[in-house]
């Protein structure tokens, strides 16, 4: 299939599958879906002539058959997986989707029906906030995935929390695809709305025991108060021949401080979108990632912060390691307006090239229309020193430990730099067992 | 015992030959200087020693303690108990020193067959050979050699020749970029280590290192060969009369 037949496909199924799974959605939510399968059917897949696809290339998603027919999973031992990943998960809320499905069953959450414990999107429609938020498209929703999702999305995470609200305990919402059912597909979206002065650490884990091939297309939305403060932590560790699509798209209004990390190691395509919007003044994004690509893994990353209002501050680290063949991408843009005066902007993405046949495109980008601003960038993308490997050789140290030792130490920053406990650990062991090339 | 045996050593980097038949036998317990002009190949008998790429060696062979060392890669040639101070040791960011000092003498240990060493045991080994080093624990808490100074870093690759205990070391113009009190530091860190069964070969352009530790033996290399062997008494000769002398007899 092509780009075209692909997007037909997508589009002639869609009420066949409305019928059978969104007889219990609302109205006004079967409405605005249709507006985003228009708008997608308009627009159709992104091709690498635009240029935010460049680098990725989506071709061999469309011969991924469609098939959306959610089978409810059956049990998975999720928790237990959890912990062997190094997950103390009796100190998080966990919220399970397996298949795209919210599973009640597998997840821990609070008990009773508090306002700001999180919960399934979709058996919440009837909540206040939520049809307010469907009731319309943004522009950012009309952009082709973004739609596609928007139209297909089975379920998600839903997060409210209210006024001067800290969440006790991290959220740890576990997106599994797993090989039961026929589905080659899930749709997720995801709602985060944080009050004035609220505070809440989400973590989005994609994770894949499928070996078939499959894909991913999530969206989240986050809306962060006066003041609120988000910690955010994507860890993408789809399955070999997985195709993940994500898109954390943030709004921020004045003084809120948005923390968003991106660990990249999974799948055969893997493209995480980060963009903020610093809307109003005294706004603060920290944003950081590591992507781990080895075998012919194709890893992209694309950020995009909208300097709106003034004395903001955005901060930007993205480091990537590659191996064999496989790609990584880092395209950072920073769009400073006229408005936004007294910014300070910065921005550095490094990349380890481990081999000959590997690839790293890096496309920092920064534009500035305000006049009284500091912005920085800085982009190297090199090889491991053979002076220092050398150095270790010359302690007794093998090569192969020598590379080990000298790639962990490049690629534990990203990892030191996260001070939450319930992450930190897993997070070091991950990037352990990639460098032992166990994932 | 013989320790090391250079014999007709010849080696080249790219098409330049720079070793054109060195000769040098070390006795165990024994201080070697080997001196010279700049240029002389000094540094690169250092590296062939140490095993370190780019060097190809065309003739000759080097025997450590009778067997062929030069067959051996550089890890098993510091396994089997060479250690070589680098000229300018190297910055390893986000390598903790602590880390990298175990990593290195248990990769050491392991190969010969003795069990590794936990943290608390290396620990308590290591704080022990930093005093007479006069340095501070926290230098055991920062990336190998980041950000130290000339002196500081020296002062690190004593520790590490301390720790990893090595039967012969080769110490490659460690006195370069010292002022004299970290000269003398680093002087008595050296002495300190001398054994019966430990040699030493120092490499330095000037004598000043020599009034701190005494060498059995000088060698003057020059256009790759040893011109002249003598006691310390020749470094002072060189010091006074500069290299030109003993480099003209020779015909280099």
């Amino acid at each position: 299939m092509n780009a075209t037949e692909a997007k037909n496909t997508y589009l002639s199924a869609f009420p066949d599958w409305e019928k059978a799974a969104l007889s219990k959605d609302p109205f006004w939510l079967r409405e605005t879906r249709e507006k985003a399968l228009a708008a997608f059917g308009e627009a159709g897949f992104p091709t690498s002539k635009e240029e935010t696809w460049r680098y990725t290339d989506l071709d061999h998603l469309f011969q991924l058959p469609f098939d959306l027919t959610g089978e409810k999973p059956a049990k998975a031992a999720v928790t237990a997986e959890l912990k062997s990943l190094g997950f103390d998960t009796e100190k998080a809320y966990l919220a399970v989707f397996v298949n795209g499905h919210f599973s009640k069953e597998l997840s821990h959450l609070p008990a009773g029906r508090s306002e700001e414990a999180p919960k399934s999107l979709i058996e919440n429609l009837a909540n206040g906030p939520l049809k307010r938020e469907f009731a319309h498209i943004l522009p950012f929703e009309s952009r082709p995935l973004v739609a596609l999702n928007y139209a297909y999305f089975t379920d998600g995470l839903f997060l409210h929390v209210p006024k001067g609200k800290k969440l006790e305990k991290p959220i740890h919402a576990v997106y599994l695809s797993t090989n039961t059912g026929h589905a080659t597909q899930s749709h997720l979206r995801n709602l985060i709305l944080m009050e004035e002065g609220s505070q809440a650490i989400l973590i989005e884990h994609y994770w894949g025991n499928n070996l078939k091939p499959y894909f991913t297309n999530a969206v989240t939305k986050v809306s962060l108060g006066k003041g609120a403060r988000l910690e955010h932590t994507k860890i993408q560790q789809e399955s070999a021949l997985a195709y993940h699509l994500g898109v954390l798209a943030v709004h921020q209004e004045t003084d809120s401080h948005l923390t968003s990390r991106v660990f990249s190691l999974g799948g055969a395509l893997g493209r995480s979108e980060v963009e903020t919007a610093l809307a109003e003044k005294g706004a603060h994004c920290l944003l950081e990632g590591l992507t781990l690509a080895r075998g012919k893994q194709h890893l992209d990353i694309r950020t995009f912060i909208d300097h709106l209002a003034p004395s903001c501050r955005s901060e930007e680290t993205f480091k990537a390691v590659v191996d064999n063949e496989s790609t990584a991408i880092f395209d950072g843009n920073i769009l400073v307006r006229e408005n936004a005066q007294k910014t300070d902007a910065r921005q550095s993405n490094k990349n380890l090239q481990l081999s000959t046949e590997s690839k790293i495109y890096s496309k920092p980008q920064l534009q500035i229309y305000a006049d009284d601003v500091k912005c920085s960038h800085g982009s190297a993308t090199g090889q491991l020193d053979e002076e220092a490997l050398f150095y270790f050789e010359s302690r007794g140290i093998g090569k192969a430990e020598a590379k080990r030792i000298l790639v962990s130490a490049f690629a534990g920053e990203m990892v030191d730099r996260v001070s939450d406990e319930y992450l930190k650990e897993p997070l070091r062991r991950m990037v352990g067992e990639w460098l032992e090339g166990k994932s | 015992m013989k320790m090391l045996e250079i014999k007709n050593l010849k080696a080249k980097v790219e098409d330049k030959t720079i070793l054109n038949g060195v000769n040098l036998t070390l006795q165990a317990g024994e201080v070697h200087a080997i001196m010279g002009p700049n240029g002389s190949g000094k540094s690169t008998l250092a590296h062939v020693l140490s095993g370190r790429e780019g060097y190809e060696v065309t003739e000759g062979e080097v025997l450590f303690e009778g067997k062929d060392l030069l067959a051996l890669k550089p890890e098993d040639r510091a396994r089997a108990g060479i250690f070589l101070a680098f000229q300018y040791p190297v910055e390893i960011p986000g390598v903790n020193n602590t880390y990298f000092l175990k990593a290195a003498l248990n990769a050491i240990r392991k190969a010969r067959g003795e069990e590794e060493l936990d943290a608390m045991d290396f620990l308590e080994l290591v704080k022990a050979k930093l005093k007479p080093l006069k340095m501070d624990e926290s230098m055991l808490q920062r990336a190998v050699n980041e950000g130290f100074s000339g002196g500081e870093k020296k002062k690190n690759e004593i520790l590490q020749m301390a720790v990893l205990e090595p039967k012969l070391a080769i110490l490659d113009e460690t006195d370069s970029g010292l002022d004299i009190d970290a000269l003398k530091v680093v002087a008595d860190g050296v002495n300190a280590l001398k054994r019966k069964d430990r040699a030493f070969l120092m490499v330095t352009h000037y004598q000043r290192l020599l009034d701190y530790i005494v060498p059995d033996q000088v060698h003057v290399l020059a256009g790759g060969r040893i011109v002249k062997t003598g006691g310390k008494e020749l470094a002072l000769e060189l010091e006074k009369k500069g290299y030109e002398w003993i480099t003209q007899k020779a015909g280099v």
